[in-house]
């Protein structure tokens, strides 16, 4: 499957709004998307995140701002122009046209000449492996088989960017994995420039070579999953990718050592690289804490007297929900069989590697 | 009635109630009550039931069915008739009733109503149905219509076959109206047979259009659809009295015959109906007839001393609907025939019939003087006016009974069936027209 | 496992019910019109032979092709007026929307034959358009002549079918079918012709076979026409001439109701297995866009034109209910209260009857409509199906063969208490028009029922609902956006039902509206009080439908977005 190989462009977003009514759905958006790359709009549902979609696509009403495709500002253009290939949620597959029908419809309507459809059609049917359904009808085939022919329906136009609106919400678990996976073997195969919309942080992270994740219509971080895991820029980034323990208080800055003072008076070292002085909330993940039992040895880092407060076997860890002073800290202690495990009430002691305390900003 | 009735409404109104709890207050309908089935328009009907009930107290309830449609809903009814009276124009719709026994006798005690009106008696000889008011047939016109069409008015049968008027004339069929079977059978008596039929074709020949209903012809009349109209006279003068641009004549050749009323055969309250025919015969009954909105020729002579100037009156002017001598029992012999000869000639084939007189027309206005043409046109005449029955055949007692309504027993042996007759005539003239219409093109290219 | 089996025999015995109420009031009198046309005129044996008599005859023959000629053009100029009107309304965003929804329906609410008078007043060879251009051009053009004068009248009265069920098809359309096809290059009329109409098509065709079906039957337009060579005047005028019991008014109405059914049974081929609606998932309906300026005046011009074009029988009527005299003339020549003066002084038992008959037959009807829907969807009785077949059945049965039907078999019926017989007791009409309007409220419940997911209902049982209660409580109450748009559609044609009731009304005082505008318009001076009836009819339905369709919107909204009304006719 060579043959389906446009040139990759890259998406450029300059300032985009928009408003329902008197709800503003999109405050100020601007993104950049490199050509080839697997893109993702990450977040929760009202995020704005598949109305700045369909704005690629032209749908709904014209944005404020600009959006550029390969260059071309496209921000007032028809959808029918703009070539770019949408997958929808619902995948939107036409019951009254066979499955042949609905992948060669995209070219008809490119007045591609009728010898040449065939082949193309059943070079797509072939690249999702349909090839042997294609004169079924939408109704006669399951969800997965729906998914790949609305893929193909979109491929085979050979669109400048690949558009994915939450395509895999309608799968179940299993099928969903397995999905996530053949879109991003597509994706690689053909270089194509891919947006996909989802509100599923795991969908985001394997698939994904840059997130945009949007929180209120507005981008609270832009970068690879990783980044954004690892350095979240504020609150609503940390809690949303991953579990994080967050904790407010403020930056104190002594002569030779910098400390944070949570609001009930817990100490937490920090290593002191680009902090400033002043209010904000420390964060770690609950995988960056060692739980032990009070009084065992401490070598670096802080520890933290507390006490079991909940407990949930997940099966390779233990989640502890530990209290200290007035704050709940969640622990993951990886569990191997015979290893001690805590009870609720028992005292303990956490330790925490200074170096995994991040301090997000007010 | 009306206070269930009423609840019904509110119930309905808030849509809220099951059936089955509105239907327990229910009660028996009071029984003085007289019920007259009539094919009069409620400008007849009100005016007249309101002065009833001002003159006695007697509650009236109009039903109103078309003649046709009310001899068929008496005869369907009759096994548990609720209808005290019938009250229509058409003597022969009630000499249908009558031969079904479905009428009752009734003498009246009212004086100074003459034996006859023109040449027709008012009273049925056997006493089933009185008349009450005369009616005549006529023409009528629209005013504006003619003078933007700039056409002469009509005054007698024989003008209505004129080129001129071609295009413009409307009629109703006499199967439809009573009133128009009558117009129909009037001529069929007053010309004979052949000559009778060979004018209905030339009038029809100038038809626009053959209406449903017999109000039909007033109605188009009235509104311009089509400037001429054969109809009875209280439609004409009815037309004219509520204000609408038209006119009314008599032609020499109409018959005047009364209009009537009839007590229904087991009526629920006989007595009640004695007493609306007394007050319809009564000087004051009979003064009604002459509301603007009614304008029916009353039979009670002394009541045209109070009518409108230039009102007609048949008793002093004897010119109106004597020429003819209708003869009832010759009508009543054929009855069915003529209408379904006047459909399958007319009414079902008035576009090859208007298409072989407008040849005819053509070919006579240009071939004046032309012996060979004149002799062609002559030949398409007689195809045009061609009847496939002679009058003999028309009255003839087995054949009509193929077009009677009931078999009156099992045993009665009738052979052929109407549809087969109808498709033969139908056959028949539908080739006459198209060969007159062939002949007469071949006249005009002479 | 107890409550199941009772609700099963509950069920039961309600279809039992229904289909014995169908027997009588439907099957039985239709059998016996029917029975006449294969009797033998002259010995009254059983035979076929009138119907070989029906074929032979040139005439029938003709009758034939001309009702299906007309039938067909009416279907065909309904849909040019309708599809745009559809299309307009539920695609963009415009203030007449609203307006189109509604006046949409008047035509619908105004009987046809009221209708016809207008328009020849307006249209005919000599009313006021064919004045004018005479004036102005000294020509005419024929529009009310002939077959074409009664497809102009039957597509201006019976558009609202293909209006009414093509705009639920089209809402009912996901927005992304849409989206999806103009992401992939589709736009303006290759968008519509390829995708939109197609997944309308179950929609437009359930409307169109129903103007088909409707224009096919119809008696009073081509009557008031004096257009005599077709079908169902053929029937009329036979079985209604004087002393005439010619059987072929019986074949043409067995040929009438057996090629209604043909139709219908037509229309529900096609749309087999084209349920779109449920293959869909997600929501939206087509999405609606604004107009730029140029756009909206466009718009508005051509939805003017049509409006003015399927509102011109109610302008007529207008005109002519305030006029003095209006003939041969362009407009009136003097204006006057007067008629309606008369109307009031002299014709208000004809609204209350009115009220009355449509409002409790719409009611039964509903009633009726929700049941055998249930029954149809929501249980496994054998021969359910039937039920929903029989009573959609009554949609071929024209106006005329149910009335005759009814004198013939409920005249020796005597009603207790009131000792009359049923055939001319004032219920009659009623029932008459709940048989004569249950189609399509059976329908419009049907929808309602197809859009309340069954899970919602087993969510009732299982926190302790009966069936009956569950109905009670969750089935009709998220099924009512569907019973109250049956119960409009229902109320407001039978308010304007001429065709059955004429026969069967048996006393002035128990006559409704159209009979009573029919009557009036019977006589000279009863033509302005006769379109002064027919005007106040028109408002009254208007009014009461527009209410409803208010409430409807308003429940709609409450209970989006699980249900959505869809006045679905048939």
């Amino acid at each position: 499957m060579t043959d389906i190989r446009p040139e990759a462009v890259g998406v450029t977003i300059e300032d985009v709004s928009l408003s329902f009514g008197t709800t503003q759905v999109l405050k100020g958006v601007s993104l950049t998307i490199e050509p080839g790359e697997f893109f993702t709009f990450l977040g929760p549902s009202g995020s704005g995140k598949s109305t700045l979609l369909r704005a690629i696509a032209g749908f709904g009403p014209v944005p404020g701002g600009r959006i550029l495709i390969g260059g071309d500002d496209v921000t007032h253009l028809a959808p029918w122009h703009r070539n770019v290939g949408m997958v929808f949620q619902s995948y939107a597959l036409w019951p009254h046209m066979t499955v042949r029908k609905n992948v060669a419809f995209g070219l008809e309507e490119r007045k591609i000449p009728a010898r040449d459809i065939r082949g193309r059609v059943d070079a797509a049917l072939g690249l999702i492996g349909l090839l042997d359904l294609a004169d079924r009808r939408p109704s006669q085939l399951s969800g997965g088989q729906q998914q790949r022919v609305a893929l193909a329906r979109t491929i085979v136009v050979e669109p400048r960017v690949l558009l994915l609106d939450e395509p895999l919400s309608n799968l179940d678990a299993n099928l969903r994995i397995q999905m996530r996976r053949e879109i991003l073997e597509l994706q690689r195969k053909l270089k194509l420039t891919t947006i996909f919309v989802t509100h599923d942080q795991e969908e985001a992270n394997t698939t994904s070579d840059r997130i945009a994740l949007l929180n209120d219509g507005v981008i609270q971080q832009v970068g690879s999953p990783m980044e954004l895991y690892d350095n979240p820029a504020n609150r609503f980034v940390a809690d949303f990718l991953g579990t994080a323990n967050l904790i407010d208080g403020r930056v104190e800055k002594g002569q030779d050592k910098i400390t944070f003072q949570a609001d009930d008076g817990t100490l937490i070292p920090l290593n002191g690289t680009g902090v400033e002085a002043g209010p904000g909330t420390a964060m770690f993940r609950p995988q960056d804490l060692t739980i032990r039992n009070p009084g065992e040895d401490a070598d670096d880092g802080a520890v933290l007297p507390g006490r079991v407060q909940h407990r949930e076997f997940l099966g390779s860890l233990i989640r502890y929900a530990i209290r200290v002073g007035d704050n709940v800290i969640l622990v993951d202690d990886s569990h191997q069989a015979g290893r001690p495990v805590f009870d609720v009430g028992d005292d303990v002691a956490l330790r925490l590697s200074v170096d995994q305390v991040r301090i997000l900003a007010g | 009635m009306k206070i269930t009735k009423r609840i019904f409404v509110q119930l309905t109104a808030g849509a809220v109630l099951a059936v089955g709890a509105v239907m327990a207050p229910i009660q028996a309908v009071a029984a003085e009550k007289l019920v007259i089935v009539t094919s009069y328009p409620p400008d007849t009907t009100v005016t007249v039931g309101k002065a009833f009930t001002k003159a006695t107290g007697i509650k009236v309830e109009m039903l109103k069915k078309k003649t046709t449609a009310g001899i068929k809903y008496l005869q369907a009814t009759a096994a548990n008739n609720t209808s005290d009276m019938f009250w229509a124009s058409a003597p022969d719709a009630f000499e249908v009733l009558k031969g079904d026994g479905l009428l009752q006798k009734y003498t009246v005690k009212v004086k100074g109503i003459p034996e006859k009106v023109g040449a027709f008696p008012i009273n049925d000889p056997e006493g089933y149905y009185k008349g009450f008011a005369a009616s005549g047939y006529g023409i009528m016109w629209n005013t504006r219509y003619l003078k933007a069409k700039k056409l002469p008015v009509p005054n007698s049968w024989a003008d209505l076959e004129k080129p001129i008027y071609h295009g413009h004339v409307g009629m109703s069929a006499p199967s439809r109206s009573g009133t128009t079977h009558l117009t129909v059978e009037t001529l069929l008596q007053g010309e004979g047979w052949e000559k009778g039929w060979a004018r209905w074709k030339d009038i029809a020949g100038n038809f626009k259009t053959v209406t449903a209903r017999s109000f039909g012809v007033p109605d188009g009349v009235n509104s311009g659809q089509f400037g001429v109209g054969v109809v009875i006279d209280f439609f004409g003068l009815s037309s004219k009295a509520s204000g609408f641009p038209v006119d009314f004549l008599y032609p020499k050749m109409t018959t005047l015959v009364p209009a009537n009323i009839a007590i229904v055969k087991n009526a629920p309250n006989p007595g009640l109906a004695g007493q609306f025919i007394e007050f319809l015969l009564s000087p004051e009954g009979q003064e009604v007839l002459l509301d603007p909105k009614i304008r029916r020729l009353p039979v009670n002579p002394a009541t045209y001393a109070k009518a409108p100037k230039g009102f007609p009156n048949p008793f002093k002017d004897k010119s109106i609907g004597s020429a003819v001598k209708f003869d009832l029992q010759l009508s009543k012999s054929r009855y069915n025939i003529i209408n379904s000869l006047f459909d399958v000639m007319i009414t079902y084939r008035l576009d090859d019939l208007r298409a072989a007189t407008k040849a005819i027309q053509t070919a006579e206005a240009k071939s004046k003087g032309n012996a060979g043409a004149m002799k062609l046109i002559k030949q398409a005449r007689a195809l045009v006016s061609k009847v496939p029955i002679t009058a003999a055949k028309a009255s003839e007692k087995d054949f009509n009974s193929i077009f009677k309504k009931k078999r009156k027993k099992a045993t009665t042996k009738v052979t052929g069936r109407q549809a087969e007759f109808e498709q033969a005539w139908d056959t028949e003239i539908k080739a006459n027209y198209a060969k007159a219409k062939q002949l007469a093109e071949k006249a005009a290219s002479m | 496992m107890n409550s199941f089996s009772r609700s099963q025999w509950g069920a039961g015995g309600l279809a039992l019910l229904i289909g014995l109420f169908l027997f009588v009031f439907l099957i039985v009198p239709v059998v016996k019109v029917v029975y006449v046309a294969f009797q033998d005129p002259n010995t009254g044996a059983l035979t076929l032979i009138n119907f070989v008599d029906f074929f032979n005859t040139s005439l029938f023959r003709e009758s034939f092709l001309n009702s299906i000629y007309v039938a067909g053009g009416a279907v065909l100029l309904a849909s040019l007026i309708s599809i745009p009107l559809a299309y307009f309304t539920t695609r963009f965003n415009f203030g007449g929307a609203v307006l189109i929804q509604t006046l949409g329906i008047v035509p619908l609410i105004m009987p046809p034959f009221v209708g016809a008078v207008a328009m020849l007043l307006l249209f005919g060879e000599n009313g006021s358009v064919n004045l004018l251009i005479d004036e102005w051009f000294g020509f005419t053009i024929p529009f009310m002549e002939g077959l074409n004068g009664v497809i102009l009248v039957e597509a201006i009265h019976y558009f609202p079918f293909i209006l009414i069920n093509l705009s639920a098809a089209l809402l009912n359309i996901d927005s992304a079918m849409e989206e999806s096809a103009q992401n992939l290059g589709a736009s303006g009329t290759r968008l519509f012709r390829r995708i939109v109409f197609p997944l309308a098509m179950p929609g437009y065709v359930a409307g169109a076979s129903l103007v088909f079906l409707k224009v096919f039957d119809d008696l009073g337009t081509p009557l008031l026409l004096n257009i005599n060579n077709m079908l169902a005047p053929q029937a009329y005028l036979r079985i209604s001439s004087i002393g005439i019991s010619d059987p072929m008014g019986y074949v043409i109405s067995v040929i009438l109701v057996v090629f209604s059914l043909f139709s219908l049974w037509v229309s529900f081929l096609a749309l087999k297995n084209k349920d779109y609606a449920t293959v869909q998932k997600g929501g939206g309906g087509l999405m609606k866009r604004d107009l730029r300026p140029w756009e909206k005046i466009g718009c508005y011009a051509v939805i003017i034109l049509i409006l003015l074009m399927v509102l011109s029988p109610h302008i007529g009527l207008a005109l002519l209910s305030f006029g003095t005299v209006w003939s041969y003339s362009v407009l009136p020549d003097a204006y006057t209260f007067a008629h309606y003066g008369n109307v009031f002084r002299t014709a208000t038992q004809y609204i209350s009857n009115t009220l009355l008959y449509a409002g409790l037959a719409a009611l039964i009807d509903v009633v009726l409509g929700t049941a055998i829907a249930y029954i149809v969807w929501r249980t496994g009785l054998i021969g359910r199906k039937w039920l929903d077949y029989i009573a959609m059945g009554a949609v071929a049965v024209p106006g005329v063969v149910l009335g005759i039907g009814y004198l013939r078999t409920f005249v020796e019926f005597n009603v207790p208490i009131i000792d009359k017989p049923l055939s001319s007791w004032w219920v009659i009409i009623v029932i008459a028009l709940v048989i004569r309007r249950l189609p399509y409220a059976l329908r419009a419940c049907m929808a309602g029922l197809q859009q309340v997911s069954i899970m919602l209902e087993e969510a009732a049982e299982n926190l302790g609902a009966t069936k009956t209660r569950t109905v009670r409580r969750i089935v009709v109450p998220l099924m009512s956006g569907g019973i109250m748009a049956g119960f409009i559609i229902s109320f407001a044609t039978a308010s304007v039902e001429l065709s059955a009731t004429i026969m069967l009304v048996s006393a002035e005082s128990d006559a409704p509206l159209a009979y009573g505008i029919y009557e009036f318009m019977q006589s000279a001076a009863g033509r302005g009080p006769g379109a002064a009836l027919g005007i106040v009819a028109v408002l009254i339905v208007g009014i009461a439908t527009y209410i409803s369709h208010r409430v409807i919107k308003r429940r709609e909204k409450e209970l989006a977005p699980g249900v959505a009304v869809a006045a679905q006719g048939v």
